[in-house]
């Protein structure tokens, strides 16, 4: 195809658009959201995915003794712990260094809990271990607690499959809300560009007894699509980075968890955008063109 | 240049809009196609553009066999034809200048060639001075003569023509026709279905009377001096 047809259709594309502008900006409307929807599920996922890789890269079992058991008692569980088969490691957390670690992570540079240190300190002595194979995991468990001396255990497995059970949740909810405002999408440009068609169609007419190929007649309501899908993706992407940013400022209070940063992401949602939409669009064109075109009547039967 | 061989054809509602029609047109001929209304007139020049494909028979259009073409070859052909309508079908938001230049447009014309040729068919239409008024700022026989140039602007080898001058003035009636008549005097072929009997009488041309699908009348090559 020669440059300058190019140039008319895009422009022709560009005209539709604009001498149809309700449609076209509702079009925009839903596809936006859509996109949204699905940049936010995704980011939503993608979070909770580092906030469980944190929770699982810390120790992700503590034992803790029985409050104010000696020294030696303390260690006594510990080599019980180690004989356990499935136990790949096994540390030590005195109690001294429980209250440091509380200290700091209070950010009190030791006031109230000083007086804590030594024979004063109300935290139990306690271990952080590791299993070889998770699949014995409840056997295991059992086993520690049947030890002498050992108080309870706490389980960051927990916190995760909560986690896990949330965003499962949030992966259903929104994939059927993305779903159903695909359809609303690919339905409104379908209409939209059928709006457009229908309001040319004496020129379509025309081009057909002039001799316009069916592709010469298709392409601009083709780029009518793409041009809706690109400016509904550019708008889509710049919204969820800006809004993404103002999430992660407001959430940055919160110490235990840090939200994903967007950097390594910003230019591939752009353009997983802009391609999603610009098909979208395209596939919206074909759909409202489907069989309109189909027949070889020019203007002498058409309108 | 149009050869019709045994052409019948049937609409799918059952009617039977053309019966076993055998036509020879040269290149260069100037034919009148008359016959009263339902007669088969329109389906006649649809089959030739190939909007509708016969029922039956062969049609030849210069050395093609249009009833063998594949659907996307169409468009090809239709570019060697220029079409006329009796209501004009003028785009109503485009200016004359460009209601001209869409024809070339679509058929991916490069612009320094519209350019060049739109002014040139304005002009032997008599319409250079209204080139940016709107078709509804024009008379009916102006609007037409922004059909015909239309029709022209991409050098067909054949014109057709339904009914061209039913929506224009009697009097204006002549000179489309007249237009049509030096058009084909540079060798284009035209095709010219009419209802006006006058107009028949005063061009001395071929005469194909068509009446209930058949051909009832045909007065043969007419030469022109
Ligand atoms: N698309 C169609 N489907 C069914 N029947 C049709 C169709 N087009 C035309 N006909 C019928 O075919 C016959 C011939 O129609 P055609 O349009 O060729 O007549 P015509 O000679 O051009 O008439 P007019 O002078 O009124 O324009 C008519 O009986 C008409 O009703
Ligand atoms: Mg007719």
């Amino acid at each position: 195809m020669k440059l300058s047809s190019l140039g008319y259709l895009l422009k022709e594309g560009a005209k539709n658009i604009w001498s149809n502008r309700t449609m076209s900006f509702a079009s925009v409307g839903v596809l936006v959201s859509c996109l949204l929807l699905t940049g936010a599920a995704v980011l939503f996922s993608m979070n909770i995915d580092s906030a469980m890789q944190s929770v699982e890269g810390s120790n992700s079992i503590t034992v803790y003794c029985t409050q104010g058991l000696p020294t030696l008692k303390a260690v006594q569980v510990g080599e019980a712990i180690k004989n356990i088969d499935n136990i790949s490691e096994c540390e030590l957390v005195p109690k001294d260094q429980a209250v440091e670690e509380m200290l700091e992570m209070l950010g009190d540079n030791g006031t109230v809990l000083e007086g804590l240190m030594g024979e004063d300190n109300f935290l139990p002595d306690s271990y952080r271990i590791s299993m070889a194979d998770l699949a014995l995991y409840d056997e295991t468990v059992a086993q520690i607690t049947a030890i002498d001396g050992v108080e309870k255990i706490i389980d960051y497995s927990d916190i995760a499959e909560q986690l896990t059970q949330l965003d499962d949740m949030v992966t259903t909810v929104c994939f059927w809300i993305i779903l159903l405002l695909g359809i609303v999408s690919l339905f409104i440009i379908a209409n939209t560009i059928r709006v457009a068609l229908f309001s040319r169609r004496l020129e379509i007419s025309i081009m057909k007894s002039v001799g316009a190929t069916n592709w010469f007649v298709r392409v601009p309501f083709l780029v009518e699509g793409m041009i809706i899908g690109l400016v509904s993706g550019g708008l889509a992407s710049l919204i969820l980075n800006v809004a993404y940013d103002n999430v992660i400022s407001s959430l940055s209070i919160l110490s235990f968890f840090t939200p994903l940063p967007l950097d390594p992401y910003r230019l591939r949602i752009v353009l997983t955008f802009l391609l999603a939409g610009a098909a979208f669009g395209v596939l919206g064109g074909f759909i409202s063109l489907g069989r309109y075109l189909r027949k070889d009547v020019g203007a002498f039967t058409a309108p | 240049m149009i050869t019709f061989q045994n052409v019948s054809k049937m609409y799918p509602n059952g009617t039977h809009a053309l019966n076993h029609v055998n036509l020879h047109i040269d290149r260069g001929e100037f034919v009148f196609i008359v016959g009263s209304s339902g007669a088969g007139k329109s389906t006649f020049l649809k089959l030739i553009m190939c909007e509708e494909r016969p029922s039956e028979g062969t049609i030849l259009i210069g050395d093609t066999v249009v009833t063998d073409l594949k659907r996307r070859q169409i468009p090809y052909l239709r570019r060697t034809m220029g079409i006329v309508f009796q209501d004009f079908r003028l785009i109503d938001n485009m200016s004359v200048y460009e209601n001209v230049a869409f024809a070339m447009h679509v058929v991916g014309a490069s612009n320094k060639e519209i350019r060049r040729r739109v002014p040139y068919f304005l002009g032997l239409v008599d319409l250079q001075d209204k080139a940016q008024c709107k078709p509804a700022e024009l008379s009916g026989g102006e609007q037409q003569r922004v059909g015909l140039a239309r029709a022209l602007v991409n050098n067909p080898k054949l014109i057709i023509a339904d009914e061209p001058t039913g929506n224009v003035d009697p009097a204006l009636s002549f000179e489309i026709v007249d237009l049509l008549s030096e058009i084909n005097r540079h060798g284009t072929t035209v095709l010219m279905v009419t209802h006006e009997h006058s107009l028949v009488k005063h061009f001395h041309r071929r005469i194909v009377e068509i009446h209930g699908g058949r051909i009832v009348a045909d007065t043969g090559k007419v030469e022109v001096r």
